[in-house]
């Protein structure tokens, strides 16, 4: 589904810069069309490192709102859903220290998450393992992870989004498995 | 990267499952970054998106005009015509209303303006308090047609005058902020949402205008 998505996006990426113009010169009806291109990719990422709908509502609204108003410096040297992704995990990693209570919501949210996971069949305990080891890992491993093992995106999308060569993209992902691997060992075992 | 990086089937798949997102609230979300991006621009620059096209204000203007004009031209000119009558020929009343100077021709914008106020301070006065429940969702339509109205007034002659049209650009502000409220729980929202009523003066402001237009009328 996601290959799908971005392959419509890329269709649509031949009209992106004059529909960025458009944006620029005030049509709401162009910035509309923009946020419905990108939208639902940047929530699905903002949404699985924050974790709580509210949190991820408010980050999305961040990420565009700081998008348009910095439209103007978007040279078009990286394709548009890249320079949105840049922006919306700095939001979002910004956003996600910032906000304490983050924390305090975490408890109802594993509360939800846990029947989604049970009715798609994967143990309860490895989810929550799993879970709170994706959440221990440093910032950088966490992202490369979520966004390669989780939301699908290639080490070139990756890289490109973090501003780090393909290979640094590689590294980190091969130690956030590791980090994933080391905390399910003792569950592996039982 | 090595055989030895990848990871077995079942990990794979509860971290596909990790925090599976929800429908993304587009259309909320995009309420909410239009009324932010309002909050953020100077009041005089605060219409580069919400700008009506000119086509729109124009049939705006006409619908206004013809609206209130229904019970406006009686009070100004007399010998009106009869609601139900269909005339051809322009009545004398109509022949009038043309000759009209500019300033005389305000007055039904006044009228609009004035009903489209009094419809505002209502809604504004009865802002949820926080932690109340849940926002009526025939409120937050009413916050959005209001929103509209907005828009076209100051398009139209009743934004000429620089006074009002502050008043209309703030309220266009807090009607676009009220129409995305989700809930009156929503603190920071409503934080939001007061604020900028108590900061510019907006309720003590509109009720004086509400105040003048109805004097003036009388």
């Amino acid at each position: 589904m996601e290959r799908t998505a971005i392959a419509l996006e890329a269709a649509g990426a031949l009209d992106e810069p004059v529909r960025i113009e458009r944006v620029l010169a005030g049509d709401a009806k162009a910035a509309r069309e923009l946020y419905d291109a990108h939208a639902p990719r940047v929530y699905r990422l903002i949404f699985r490192l924050a974790g709580d709908p509210d949190l991820a509502q408010e980050l999305t609204q961040e990420t565009f709102v700081r998008a348009f108003s910095r439209l103007g410096d978007f040279r078009g040297d990286a394709a548009l859903s890249t320079w949105l992704h840049r922006i919306a995990i700095s939001v979002s990693l910004n956003g996600i220290r910032k906000i304490k209570r983050f924390h305090e919501r975490e408890a109802p949210l594993e509360q939800a998450e846990s029947i989604g996971i049970r009715l798609s069949g994967i143990d309860p305990d490895l989810r929550d393992k799993l879970a709170h080891a994706i959440e221990a890992l440093p910032d950088a491993l966490r992202v490369t992870l979520v966004m390669h093992d989780v939301e699908g995106y290639t080490h070139g999308e990756i890289a490109a989004a973090l501003e780090v060569p393909e290979g640094t993209c590689k590294t980190r992902l091969s130690a956030a498995r590791a980090k994933i691997r080391q905390a399910l060992a003792p569950f592996r075992k039982e | 990267m090595s055989e030895h990086d990848e990871i077995d089937d079942t990990t794979r798949a509860a971290l596909r499952a990790y925090r599976s997102p929800p429908e993304p609230p587009l259309e909320e979300m995009w309420r909410g970054i239009e009324a932010r991006r309002l909050a953020a621009r100077p009041l005089s620059q605060r219409r580069a998106w919400g700008a009506v096209p000119g086509w729109l204000a124009a049939a705006a203007a006409l619908v206004i005009g013809l609206g209130i004009g229904r019970y406006a031209m009686p009070v100004r000119i007399d010998a009106p015509a009869p609601a139900e009558t269909v005339d051809v020929q322009p009545s004398v009343s109509m022949r009038d209303a043309s000759v009209l100077s500019g300033a005389q021709l305000d007055v039904p914008y006044e009228v609009a303006t004035s009903r489209y106020l009094g419809q505002t301070a209502a809604l504004l006065t009865a802002l949820p308090s926080e932690g109340s429940g849940q926002v009526d969702a025939q409120f937050s339509a009413q916050a959005r047609d209001l929103l509209q109205t907005t828009r076209l007034l100051l398009d139209s002659p009743a934004g000429d005058d620089p006074d009002l049209r502050a008043l209309l650009s703030d309220l266009e502000l807090v009607l676009a902020q009220v129409a995305g409220l989700r809930s009156a729980g929503d603190r920071e929202e409503l934080d939001l949402i007061t604020g900028a009523l108590e900061q510019r003066d907006v309720l003590p402001r509109l009720q004086s205008v509400v105040a003048q237009i109805t004097y003036a009328g009388d």
